[in-house]
């Protein structure tokens, strides 16, 4: 286990290192100064900010002096907020996104294993048809569009949740809701057809003839192995949820960290768009490395030293 | 039963957010106070005025701070901390003479070294200015920019604590004006050097000496207030108790929000506009900015004035900004944006006005086009449009494009919508054949815009050459910089050159349209430089 997880780590670190290295000299293809006033700015005014900032170096030397600045901890000063520490900016920032994605990420998936559930249960019935009719729409119809009716009929109209902003739990819920919606189409459209191939199973025959509940069969043997394809799903989406959805935090004005790191790229703010790029990679990795550590301990079939030891 | 315990665990997790929540809600505002809440689309990112160089920075320092002058209703000069100001006869010399009763918020005294230590800082290469350029003309300034000079070289000096002597290499005629842009006003020494790099970056790391003093403001956050200042000079004339700003990117989020009374004013969309336009509270605010094209006049093609005029007369400017724009943009009559400046009564705009150089006339657009042809000896025409991706530039080419290519026989239109740094970096390098630019005014005068077009300024992409035209721009800043009449004439004639030998066609002048609740009274919006000025602004009934 330890041999396994050393190796394991080593190997996230090089991912990492590939990801930055990648990132960093894509990111000086791309045209264009991160001075925002570049427009007004003359030639030699734009040259003499280039050394001010070391932007005259070579590319290489540039590289290896954010390499420098990435083991001493210092992501550098973001452009587009001038003076403001990358590590402070993606600090005060990620928060409502990690606690929004994770939200919305436990209410799809639990209201996803509910719905999928019921429809493997009654699978071919009037309801397993409804609850697969629902979640394609769930998962066709964009998150945006949901925000905006959300937002319009609950909160403007019946005035029962806040409109937008960021202050308590109250002000989660409509985001959540739309964020939510696709993992839980997803999740429900995975678990029922887990759950169906679980249920002709012969295991199940056999608590069946045991003389065990339907609820006992559902929840002790067939829901924990509909559950395993389930996780390598769950993993991924959390840090992609939790990496800030632009247009939801626009929609409900969450101070997340979405939309800076799109907008970061528009601006060639270079140090935010590594320091969000790396904390984004470095989240998969994490969460890449646990799904499979998981699945271990859900799994016995699936051993993670390999066959080799 | 493990599941049992997740959704315990989550409900445990829902119920502690709810009562972190209720302990965050705040109590209502007393209904005596003066309150306004105003929204921005976009964060603020800093309140170091040295390195500011958007609208949301620039606004909230015209309003949290005062320099030598303040600017009111169409931009006209109102005191700030000058009290008195002389110009030596030779325009070269400003002394300004400043009141004594202003404070900054740490208690310490506004006085010219204040002054000095500002515009030094911003000069100092090591500083990261963006906007130093605008100080070209004071003694030595563009030198220390550059870092060829020290900063103290710079032409400002304090000469004793309330009086202030700046230095000018040449004559600026604006040079009152420049004075409410926020980059030239003070700054508090002890308050830079106490915070360091920390300075500007959160409202308690800054300093203020105007009408509000900013709360709230973390450096990130969305949202932010400002509170009357008790030591600001002018407090009487003060009538907002506090504005608080909510930043909601999403115009529909905005108008919901104003709709149920948490917003007094806010920006619309295009298509916000076109529904909401004529409804109590619409309001249209004109910036001082331009869209136009510049043809790239290194192609020979470009060089013919009767291509370049038959191209600007096929766009019909008042139909491409009701239908495709909407949002209360007008048709540009000139380079020069209309109401940025005036002289007895006429705008700058209207004065300059080339009706034929930006009207709609298909028949002699397909004469003028056909004759161009004749003249560099083809029979069609490809060339490049260079233009932003945003929804708005990609109707644009859209309507260029088919306005070209369906009036002007042969012609073809190849659309290339590319992002901002992509364009403005095409634009530089000369890879265009045409591109659609735009210039905002960082002050109202015109001067502004039309010293762009001079034939070696580096803004001047498309290579458009006129001696006449330099001549006047230069005429203006040395023989006539001192003659108002003079100068105005100079860069009327300049402009209607540049408008009737097309050296670039002028598309459309920008607005937005917002909703503004009635009962908000006295906002000061200038289109150039900062935009709002709310020392005089009031709430008053419903």
């Amino acid at each position: 286990m330890k041999k396994y997880l050393a190796k394991r780590v080593f190997y996230m670190a090089l991912t990492l290192f590939l990801v930055a290295t990648i990132t960093f000299f894509l990111m000086k293809l791309m045209p264009g100064t991160p001075y925002s006033n570049q427009e007004k700015m003359t030639p030699e005014q734009i040259q003499i900010m280039n050394q001010q900032y070391g932007l005259d170096k070579p590319v290489w030397m540039q590289y290896l002096m954010y390499l420098g600045g990435m083991l001493h901890g210092d992501m550098g000063t973001s452009f587009q907020f001038s003076n403001q520490p990358v590590s402070y900016l993606i600090a005060t920032r990620i928060g409502a996104s990690a606690q929004l994605g994770i939200q919305a990420m436990i209410f799809g998936v639990f209201f996803g294993i509910i719905l999928g559930s019921i429809a493997a249960i009654n699978r071919n019935t009037w309801v397993d048809t409804l609850v697969t009719v629902l979640s394609i729409i769930g998962k066709s119809v964009p998150n945006f569009v949901l925000a905006v009716l959300l937002q319009y009929y609950i909160a403007l109209k019946l005035g029962i949740l806040p409109i937008a902003d960021w202050g308590g739990f109250s002000y989660t819920i409509l985001p959540t809701i739309a964020l939510g919606v696709g993992p839980l189409a997803e999740t429900a459209r995975f678990i029922r057809t887990g759950m169906v191939d679980v249920l002709n199973s012969d295991y199940i025959e056999l608590a069946r003839a045991k003389g065990l509940s339907k609820f006992q069969i559902v929840y002790h043997h067939a829901l924990r192995n509909s559950l395993i394809p389930l996780i390598t799903l769950i993993g991924p989406y959390t840090v992609s949820l939790m990496t800030g959805s632009m247009v939801i935090e626009n929609i409900f004005s969450i101070p997340g960290i979405g939309e800076q790191f799109v907008k970061s790229i528009t601006t060639n703010d270079y140090p935010t768009i590594m320091g969000v790029t790396m904390l984004f990679s470095a989240g998969l990795v994490a969460v890449i490395l646990l799904t499979d550590i998981i699945y271990g301990i859900i799994d016995p079939r699936i051993r993670l030293a390999g066959n080799e030891d | 039963m493990k599941l049992a315990k997740v959704a315990a665990a989550g409900s445990v997790a829902a119920l502690c957010a709810l009562m972190l929540g209720a302990c965050g809600s705040k109590a209502s505002d007393s209904a005596s106070k003066q309150v306004l809440n105003w929204n921005e689309s976009a964060e603020l990112p800093t309140m170091d005025l040295s390195k500011a160089t958007d609208v949301v920075s620039f606004d909230t320092l015209n309003n949290t701070m005062e320099g030598l002058y303040r600017l009111g209703k169409d931009s006209k000069i109102e005191p700030g901390i000058a009290t008195k100001t002389k110009v030596s006869s030779d325009g070269l010399t400003y002394t300004f003479t400043l009141r004594k009763d202003d404070k900054w918020s740490n208690g310490d005294k506004v006085t010219a070294k204040d002054f000095v230590y500002s515009w030094r800082r911003t000069l100092d290469p090591k500083t990261n200015s963006q906007y130093a350029y605008l100080f070209e003309g004071i003694k030595n300034a563009t030198d220390v920019m550059n870092g060829k000079k020290s900063t103290k070289e710079v032409g400002v000096k304090a000469d004793g604590d309330y009086k202030l002597v700046v230095t000018l290499d040449k004559q600026i005629p604006y040079f009152k004006l420049l004075m409410g842009f926020p980059v030239f006003f003070p700054q508090n020494q002890k308050t830079v050097e106490k915070y360091g790099s920390k300075y500007g970056t959160a409202s308690k790391y800054m300093c203020y000496d105007g009408p509000f003093n900013l709360t709230k403001w973390t450096g990130t956050n969305l949202s932010w207030s400002l509170k009357k200042s008790d030591n600001y000079w002018d407090k009487k004339s003060v009538k907002l108790d506090a504005i608080n700003f909510k930043v909601n990117k999403s115009n529909s989020t905005a108008y919901n929000l104003y709709q149920s009374g948490k917003l007094d004013a806010t920006s619309l969309s295009a298509e916000q506009a076109k529904q909401l336009k004529g409804q109590s509270g619409y309001t249209v605010r004109q910036a001082a900015s331009a869209f136009y094209f510049q043809y790239n006049q290194t192609k020979p093609e470009f060089q013919n004035k009767k291509i370049r005029q038959a191209i600007s007369m096929v766009i019909d400017r008042k139909e491409f900004v009701n239908k495709v724009l909407g949002n209360g943009s007008i048709p540009a009559k000139g380079l020069v944006s209309s109401g940025l400046a005036t002289r007895n009564g006429k705008d700058f705009a209207d004065a300059s006005y080339v009706k034929d150089g930006v009207t709609v006339n298909i028949a002699k657009a397909k004469k003028l086009w056909a004759e161009g042809l004749k003249e560099i000896g083809k029979d069609s025409l490809t060339f490049g449009l260079l233009s932003d991706d945003t929804d708005i530039a990609k109707k644009t080419t859209e309507f260029i494009q088919s306005a070209i290519e369906s009036n002007l026989k042969g012609a073809k239109v190849e659309c290339a919508n590319v992002p901002f740094k992509t364009r403005l970096n095409r634009t530089n390098q000369g890879q265009f054949g045409i591109v659609i630019s735009a210039w905002g005014a960082d002050f109202a005068d015109p001067i502004s815009f039309l010293d762009m077009f001079t034939s070696n300024n580096s803004y001047n992409a498309g290579k458009w050459k006129n001696a006449q035209y330099d001549n006047l721009i230069e005429a203006s800043k040395s023989t006539d910089a001192g003659n108002a009449a003079k100068r105005w004439d100079d860069l009327v004639n300049a402009e209607k050159i540049l408008i009737q030998e097309q050296g670039i066609s002028p598309l459309y002048q920008q607005a937005t349209a917002w909703m503004v609740k009635p009962k908000v009274k006295g906002v000061i919006y200038n289109s150039a430089g900062a935009n709002y000025n709310f020392k005089n602004t009031y709430v008053s009934g419903n």
